[in-house]
């Protein structure tokens, strides 16, 4: 039998279990009142899944980054643990969440060379350091694109952003980068996917493409929105991948003029009628397409019996409950009403 | 058995004799007493007290004492203290509280010290294997050093700064932190410490006490912490030495002020008018002529007596009527819920059906016995309220189990006896006779359920509910079409063909329509006129999905019944388990797993049986006439707790 389409209904199970234990409507809501990160890590240690990682920590005095930090190590630790279960990581198409934070890390660096920082370092996650194709403490004393491309040379990365250039300033067009890196995220997957079996390759890429297209969606909506950018600046800017909406019907969402004509098109689309049907605000696009994805995911976690769906879907929903947590513990941090702070929760 | 049937009291007299009255009404045990104003409100006249208690305060410092040193205050007799003034009393609480101040800062001092001895040691355990004295240490004036605790993560992230000037170096390890110290020169401390901020590094303070080497340190803290603990118990034997002085006298203390707060506290209840008053509430008939004498040598207060529902504005109180028998049971009736006035009280049949419910599933000579003898043992000794539940449910096992045959799982060691007596139709092996146990435990089912609809039929027209006892579904025309239908799949099964036309329509259709119909006829039986509501679209629609529901929960409750057999057989199954295996062991080991597994068996399954018998209860008998809605009879009486409100 081929190694990819053995079942591993006991990752499956676990990922199942696993999902039981989230943060639930009710803990974010406890949570959303809470009058200050003290209070948020001591009901996080007394009653969620994170009491382990928090288990030495002095909730009384823990610094938010901090908190936050243990949180998303916590999350990648998930991870490794279910992919690491019945040692399906050996197989490529796990390896997606290491491939991300790898272009997240690059991204970072970026970011950080374009604003002439040398802090890099607080952002690295270093936990992963060992399983990524390059040292992250040596990427965070990189100062340059050029030494960026440097140190890049021996990974798959280097081809990816090589043609890229610095203007006059030692800047990077950052936009540029990220489409490029997360359009060579996405072709990885679509390749391991191929080597699973028709109906699982089938799920999976439904998944992903789906995603794409509410990615696509909400990158088009704020550059429409924000820049007012039109068609030909929208469309070399969306991943080349598409699920449901057909390439007419994208060019029909790009070309609108302004961000109301903009949501109108997308209300006839087949996820405009979906967020419509669960009784979201259209108005509210950006986060009712994540809603959306969340929601997918959820579906999808629940529906499927492989392994790599369940991975994927259940990797995802963790990471949305990190964001949610980071939102409420910045919220909080920064005496954000609670009622603002539960409208960017995606639950 | 019944409901204690109540006396409605109305006790009326001058304010001045108020006091006296409401003492002997909290001592005769036996009087429910009701807010007057509810009867006797402004518009009549009446007002009501509205007096701070006098009492409280005393009470309050009484509270912290027994809170600050854990003695309870224990009622006693303080007829001595009675001729005391009141401020000679309080004097002697200010005096003890003051005594008990000194003594509990003395401790608080004393445990400060200890806590912070304790902190100190366990920081300084982490820093174990630094060779060197800690005063020495931070008397360096070009070097800056810091103690603390520094995450795994940042940790790893040090590389990063190999090129600034620092020396960081860790004793312990924690699953989350490194434990140790950094060295930098007092020019890139500020930096530094930038740095390891950023890196969430927990700064340490050591505290002055702290002396020599990390090793020196924890010796001489062991030492410190030894000697305070001494001193800190020293102040926890002087606490308890004063309080076991004062016990008594404040023990008098309590119980007279708290009995004047209670008394106190019940004046609000009674209705005032000029320079008279006026207490309501219930006495139970049994009670009720003595507590006419409780009065006889007040001229001023008369009391008048008349039947409970004589004042519509107030319920009745439910005290249950039970025999020695049936009165453990009440707990299961309480908790569901007391039943009204001039309802029924369910206990006698909740405890011969629960009796016999859980003896035929839980069958077994000996593990009844077991059950019943432990049950006997928790209440005589732990006064817990399940055991004498206990004790009557496992004669009932044990009692099934001679039936069955069975003794702590030995299905045959009773068969010599029965044939030696030459009773041929014992015992009744269960395993041989599962299809009579299962059909049985229906019959059963079916039989409690008739008594419940019954019971139903009977309060529904002691209370003219004619629409629940007539045309309900608990009522003659769900007793007719129910009994129509077991009747008639009975008969056919053994071939009698009495089902025909004019049965159904008779016994089946009939009592459908009137339970299809039973509010219109409810009226029409009653003489008034039914108005419908929402329209006739309506009314099918309703009708017809309650009716609906009705035939499903005849077909579902029905099998409910069928656990009993379940619980039956799988009672003997687990034995068979425990037998098989003990079957597997060597002969010496058998004893070890017939009594495990007896235990283990007895446990599972009597928690199981207890629960589902409950659950049968609950749900098929008492939903079908039971509603549960009575106020409990409490007499009033002094509650000898010591937390003010």
């Amino acid at each position: 039998m081929n190694i990819l389409n053995r079942s591993h209904n006991a990752t499956v199970a676990k990922i199942r279990a696993m999902y039981g234990k989230r943060i639930t409507s009710q803990d974010y809501g406890e949570l959303i009142n809470k009058q200050s990160v003290s209070e948020i890590a001591d009901y996080l240690k007394k009653n969620t899944h994170y009491s382990n990682i928090l288990s030495s920590v002095d909730v009384n005095s823990v610094h938010r980054g901090f908190l936050e930090s243990l949180l998303a190590r916590h999350y990648f630790e998930v991870y490794l643990k279910i992919t690491g279960f019945e040692r399906i990581n050996r197989q490529e198409f796990y390896n997606f969440r290491i491939i991300k934070a790898e272009i997240e890390v690059i991204l970072s660096c970026i970011r950080h060379i374009n604003a002439n920082s040398e802090d890099q370092i607080t952002d690295i996650p270093i936990y992963i350091n060992g399983m990524t194709c390059f040292d992250l403490i040596e990427i965070a004393k990189v100062r340059s694109f050029e030494e960026l491309l440097d140190f890049l040379k021996k990974t798959p990365y280097y081809d990816v952003i090589r043609k890229e250039r610095t203007d006059e300033n030692g800047k990077v067009d950052f936009s540029a980068c990220e489409y490029k890196l997360r359009s060579y995220y996405f072709e990885r997957i679509e390749k391991n996917v191929a080597g699973y079996s028709k109906k699982e390759a089938e799920m999976l890429n439904s998944m992903l493409l789906t995603d794409i297209d509410l990615i696509n969606v909400i990158n088009a909506y704020r550059m429409t929105s924000f820049f007012g950018a039109d068609e030909k600046e929208i469309k070399p800017m969306m991943f080349r991948f598409s699920g449901r909406l057909s390439e007419a019907k994208q060019e029909e969402i790009y070309s609108a003029p302004d961000k109301a004509e903009f949501i109108r098109r997308f209300s006839k689309t087949y996820y405009g009628r979906q967020i419509a049907d669960s009784g979201l605000d259209m108005n509210d696009l950006e986060d009712n397409a994540n809603r959306l994805r969340y929601k997918y995911a959820k579906l999808a976690l629940k529906s499927s019996s492989k392994a790599s769906v369940s991975v994927y879907a259940f990797t995802y929903l963790m990471g949305v409950e990190l964001s949610n947590l980071i939102r409420i513990i910045e919220g909080v941090r920064y005496g954000m009403p609670s009622k603002q702070i539960e409208k960017l929760i995606i639950v | 058995m019944s409901i204690e049937r109540m006396e409605f009291v109305n006790i009326a007299g001058l304010t001045k004799d108020l006091d006296a009255v409401l003492v002997r009404l909290s001592e005769c045990g036996c009087f429910h007493i009701e807010s007057a104003s509810k009867i006797a409100g402004k518009d009549k006249g009446f007002s009501s007290f509205k007096e701070e208690n006098p009492y409280t305060a005393v009470l309050k410092k009484l509270g912290e004492i027994a809170a600050q040193t854990g003695v309870k205050p224990e009622s006693t007799d303080f007829s001595d203290i009675e001729s005391k003034s009141a401020s000679a009393l309080e004097k002697y609480v200010d005096d003890v509280r003051a005594r008990l101040k000194k003594l509990i800062e003395k401790k608080k001092a004393a445990e400060d010290k200890l806590n912070a001895y304790e902190q100190a040691l366990n920081q300084v355990n982490h820093l174990k294997g630094l060779d060197a004295d800690f005063q020495q240490i931070f008397s360096c004036e070009y070097i800056k050093v810091r103690f603390g605790r520094l995450p795994v993560d940042s940790y790893n992230k040090l590389p990063y700064y190999n090129d600034k000037t620092f020396y960081f170096t860790y004793f312990t390890e924690e699953t989350e932190y490194y434990w140790g110290v950094y060295f930098t020169p007092a020019s890139c401390a500020e930096e530094i410490d930038d740095i390891f901020q950023s890196l969430y590094f927990e700064r340490m303070h050591i505290a002055d006490f702290v002396h020599g080497t990390s090793e020196d340190a924890v010796e001489e803290l062991k030492a410190m912490i030894d000697e305070n603990r001494t001193e800190t118990d020293a102040c926890k034997k002087d606490i308890a030495e004063l309080m076991e002085k004062e016990k008594t006298q404040l023990d008098k203390i309590f119980t007279m002020y708290k009995s004047r707060h209670d008394n106190f506290d019940l004046r609000n209840k009674a209705a005032i008018t000029g320079d008279k008053f006026l207490i309501v509430g219930f006495v139970p008939k049994g009670d009720s002529e003595g507590f006419m004498k409780l009065f006889d040598d007040m001229d001023g207060v008369s009391v008048l007596m008349q039947p409970a529902d004589a004042n519509g504005k107030l319920q009745p109180p439910i005290k249950l009527k039970n025999n020695k028998f049936t009165k453990p049971f009440s707990m299961f009736v309480e908790m569901y819920g007391l039943p009204s006035y001039n309802g029924i009280n369910p206990t006698t049949f909740v405890a011969i059906t629960y009796t016999l419910l859980f003896g035929i599933m839980f069958g077994d000579v000996g593990q009844g016995l077991v059950l019943a003898i432990l049950g006997a043992l928790l209440w005589k000794f732990k006064k817990f309220s399940l055991g004498p539940i206990l004790t009557r449910v496992g004669i009932s096992g044990a009692v099934f189990g001679l039936i069955y045959g069975s003794v702590f799982g030995f299905e045959e060691l009773l068969d010599p006896v029965y044939e030696a007596l030459g009773i041929t139709f014992l015992p009744f092996k269960i395993m041989e006779n599962v299809t009579t146990i299962l059909i049985g435990a229906i019959v059963l089912g079916v039989f409690i359920m008739f008594i419940s609809i019954l019971i139903n039929i009977i309060i529904g027209i002691k209370n003219k509910q004619l629409e629940s006892a007539l045309f309900g579904n608990n009522g003659v025309a769900g007793l007719i079409f129910f009994g129509s239908i077991l009747v008639g799949a009975v008969a056919t099964l053994f071939g009698a063909h009495i089902v025909n036309a004019a049965y159904i329509i008779i016994f089946v259709i009939l009592p459908l329509a009137a339970m299809f119909m039973r509010e219109p006829l409810s009226c029409w039986v009653k003489g008034k006129k039914y108005h419908m509501e929402g329209g006739v679209g309506d009314f099918i629609a309703s009708n017809f999905f309650e009716v609906f529901e009705f035939l499903l929960g005849y077909a579902t409750n029905t099998l409910s019944f069928v656990r009993i057999g379940g619980f039956v057989l799988s009672h003997a199954s687990m034995m068979l388990v425990v037998m098989a295996l003990a079957d597997y062991v060597s002969a010496g080991a058998v004893p070890v797993v017939v009594i495990i597994g007896n235990i283990f068996v007895m446990g599972i399954e009597g928690l199981l049986v207890g629960i589902q018998t409950l659950r049968l209860e609950f749900y098929e008998i008492f939903s079908r006439f039971y509603s549960g809605d009575g106020i409990p009879f409490t007499p009033v009486k002094i509650n000898y707790d010591e937390t003010i409100e």
